[in-house]
């Protein structure tokens, strides 16, 4: 009896998800029909966009200009997520707002709909698809083989050198464009940040899945931290990532998850926490502000987008935010189907090219400092024309 | 039932002996295990510092648990063996699960010590965490027993709790936090509500019931949000309820800290073991509920509505979980996302199973799960060997081992899951 029951329970909680996955969609695809209804206004101002360059008739790609149809498909996260897929759909919209196209979206619950929804959005005639993180890549690459005819983008993948995707001649498939971004440059500066400004001597991080675009701003901090202590001969305990492993929730959808990582954090003397696991995170600030509550002062972190503004009931607590920005290079691959009826390169988003950042400090003007901030505007020089290396060699040494 | 239970000990069924000589051998197994891995392993790693208090106590004074990892190893492991030993020769009678608990216990420290030597690490914070990510468990679990106890199935915990959430944000937001509660509790009684039409009046099969309420839950709040709350962020943002230091209690080292620096959903989800527990075996409501469930017809015969009783556990049950939904806003992070339960409720059905149907069973298994939540988030910063992503399985791991080979004979109410029809 007991042992049926468990079986079915399983069977039930993994039936829940899948059916969950797919009611999901059919929500999606209400709106997504809303949304095709609705361009009559956006198209009006596209007389902007209409350049000699995308009239070549014999370009492979059809109906470019204000008629482009991009779409996007998100994580798990969703597009809401106020950081990683919201900072690349405001690049959608922008889109839609500046360059007149249709934009749509859709929101995967399970890694079993990245590629149903790329196919959908395939069949639905997507003049450019972009598929939002690590997680998509080989759904998308497999995709973008299928469809050659189809473009893509995909966020957080470099294309070329670690995915050889081939089409069914065995060509290398070449409609795809990976964004990427050099992250632990800005991890580098918030981990330097952190080890300025901590009074316990002890920063935390944690990330939400054991992936490179995650792992990457963990390390640019650790090492941040790392050089911190090497030019003022402090000692900082970074907590959280060692190098080569840490502390993962392994989702990017529990907030209380996120609330209980920070805690931990905190219980073991870390005062700035830097989650990277987009809604993650939010669970993280909640922490913090009942720690402050009680007394303590440890502040928080944000990622990809400026928290301050996405979520302001965190600003008293925000340090700052590592941006990723991702809005610009998603229009801007928009920007080039577009009006140059192509992808363009691979994108490849730094400090020195504006691709990354590091936000402002908002309330915490004052507890950063003069001192600290200049160091950091001088790193930031540093870091862009290369005389600092962001894999900094004696981090392991700290 | 206690009664029948007592004069059945003295008298082993075959079954029972086999399960003892296994533990026997598990005992044994598990003392070379210690031996080897926690033992051996952490020879000249130094001594492992479990911190009793956190630097705002009253007492912080207070000393550090600091054990020498590799020799605590070394005398938990010869403590498992003769323990085993005196298992597979004499058995422990009924202490046998008594001893259980002890060798868990123990395995568990000299784990810890294991992970832990050479280095510090807050336990009273690990242990706190665990009380804390316990509660959301310990609702649905006893949930689950209100309504089993009356042979209603409840698969639809993990529904209440994230409709519960759901509406606890924005009824928090807009009106007031405590009426978010409210809220919670009223949209657990609706679920509720639902499920004991459909299984009790219609007679639906009351797993597939439960199943359809999860997934319309599930979609209805995951629409809304993406459609609405994003786009109004005022009616997501609840104001969270702060820990409450009990007086005097909260100075207690370690265990002040623990269980009575909590918040107000803490305290409740004790309270509501200890009034379920008292109701269900010591009243007239408990009586009738458990023969319900039971013999529905004997309980017929004797004057008791089954209908009745049925419903009023049902809804009681949807109650405690939309209380349990609403620990995710209030009590502790204030926003929703969509499926921010992520299989709470299931966990906390687990939960009652391990728990034998018994309030203070299920809030034991609840600390269980918690602990293990609590314990993979700590490893990780202490820089154990072992992979991040095994350790995300521990709570499931402990699952697993828990159900399947630790709990024994577990009987659920012998009608439980089947309709009842009145002649």
């Amino acid at each position: 009896m007991l042992k049926k029951r468990l079986s079915l329970l399983a069977l039930l909680a993994a039936f829940v998800l899948v059916v969950a996955a797919c009611g999901d969609d059919d929500a999606a695809d209400q709106t997504t029909t809303a949304a095709t209804a609705a361009p009559a206004t956006t198209a009006a101002p596209a007389t902007t966009a209409a350049p000699a360059t995308t009239a070549a008739p014999d370009e492979p790609i059809e109906d470019m200009g204000p008629a482009a149809l991009a779409c996007m498909v998100s994580d798990q996260a969703g597009i809401d997520d106020k950081s990683f897929n919201e900072v690349a759909w405001r690049g959608m919209l922008q889109a839609e707002a500046d360059l007149g196209v249709t934009v749509e979206f859709l929101e995967s619950q399970d890694a079993t709909d990245y590629r149903v929804n790329i196919d959908a959005f395939v069949e639905q005639g997507c003049d450019l698809i972009v598929t939002v993180g690590f997680l998509l890549a080989d759904d998308t690459g497999a995709a973008a083989a299928d469809n050659p005819d189809t473009n893509f983008a995909i966020i957080d993948f470099p294309v070329f050198p670690d995915a050889p995707w081939l089409d069914a001649d065995g060509n290398m498939v070449s409609n795809v464009r990976g964004l990427t971004y050099q992250t632990d440059e800005a991890g580098f500066l918030a981990g330097y940040l952190a080890a300025g400004v901590s009074q316990t001597g002890v920063i935390g991080t944690f990330g939400g899945i054991n992936i490179p675009p995650v792992t990457v701003f963990m390390e640019g901090y650790r090492n941040g931290a790392a050089y911190y202590d090497s030019i003022k001969g402090t000692e900082t305990t970074v907590l959280g990532w060692d190098g080569a492993d840490g502390l993962f929730t392994d989702n990017f959808t529990s907030l209380d998850d996120g609330r209980s990582f920070g805690q931990n954090l905190l219980d073991e003397g870390a005062d700035v926490i830097l989650p990277v696991a987009g809604p993650v995170g939010l669970g993280t600030g909640q922490a913090i502000l009942d720690f402050n509550a009680a007394g303590g002062s440890a502040m928080l972190i944000g990622v990809d987008a400026d928290m301050f503004f996405s979520a302001p009931e965190f600003g008293s607590i925000l340090l700052t935010s590592i941006l990723k920005n991702m809005d610009a290079s998603v229009f801007n691959t928009i920007n080039n189907i577009v009006n140059l009826g192509s992808l363009g390169n691979q994108y490849l988003g730094t400090i020195a090219n504006g691709g990354i950042g590091l936000a402002p400090f908002h309330d915490f003007e004052a507890v950063v400092g003069g001192e600290l901030a200049a160091e950091l505007a001088a790193l930031q020089v540093g870091i862009s024309d290369g005389s600092i290396s962001v894999g900094f060699p004696g981090a392991d040494e700290g | 039932m206690t009664a029948v239970s007592k004069t059945q000990e003295h008298v082993f069924t075959p079954a029972e002996l086999k399960r003892a000589r296994y533990l026997g051998i598990t005992y044994i197994v598990l003392a070379l295990f210690v031996l080897w891995f926690f033992g051996v392993g952490s020879i000249g790693e130094g001594d492992a510092t479990l911190k009793l208090v956190k630097p705002t106590d009253r007492f912080k004074e207070f000393p550090n648990l600091v054990l020498p990892a590799a020799i605590f190893s070394f005398v938990v492991a010869a403590m498992f063996a003769s323990l085993g030993a005196i298992q597979l020769t004499r058995g422990f009678k009924n202490m046998g699960n008594v001893v259980l608990a002890i060798v868990l216990l123990f395995f568990v420290f000299s784990f810890l010590t294991w992970a832990a030597a050479g280095k510090s690490f807050s336990f009273v914070g690990m242990m706190q965490e665990t009380v804390k990510r316990s509660i959301p468990i310990a609702l649905g679990a006893m949930s689950g027993v209100l309504s089993e106890r009356v042979a209603v199935i409840n698969i639809a915990i993990e529904g209440q709790l994230l409709g519960g959430a759901f509406v606890a944000v924005v009824v928090g937001s807009a009106v007031h936090p405590w009426m978010g509660v409210l809220a919670a509790i009223l949209t657990g009684v609706v679920l509720g509500w639902v499920l004991a039409v459909m299984a009790i009046r219609y007679r639906v099969d009351q797993i597939i019931v439960g199943v359809v309420i999860n997934l319309f839950v599930l979609g209805l709040t995951s629409f809304i949000t993406q459609r609405i709350l994003n786009d109004n962020p005022q009616f997501n943002g609840s104001e969270v309820f702060r820990a409450i230091e009990i007086p005097l209690l909260s100075d207690i080292p370690f265990f002040g800290t623990v269980l009575f620096k909590q918040n107000i959903f803490v305290y409740v989800t004790f309270a509501l073991v200890a009034v379920l527990t008292y109701g269900l075996f010591h009243t007239k409501w408990g009586l009738r509920s458990r023969a319900v469930g039971e013999h529905p017809k004997a309980a017929d015969t004797l004057g008791v509505s089954v209908y009745g009783y049925r419903y009023l556990n049902t809804l009681m049950g949807g109650a405690v979980a939309g209380f349990g939904g609403a620990y995710f806003i209030q009590g502790s992070v204030g926003q929703f996302d969509e499926n921010m339960t992520n299989g709470r409720g299931f966990i906390g059905l687990a939960a009652m199973i391990f728990g034998r149907w018994h309030p203070v069973g299920a809030l034991s298994a609840a600390l269980v799960f918690g602990f293990a939540e609590a314990l993979s988030g700590k490893l990780s910063i202490l820089q154990t060997p072992i992979p991040s992503e095994f350790l995300g399985m521990a709570p499931y791991i402990v699952t697993i081992v828990v159900v399947a080979g630790l709990v024994g004979k577990a009987r659920p109410p012998a009608a439980d899951g089947q309709p009842y029809i009145k002649d």
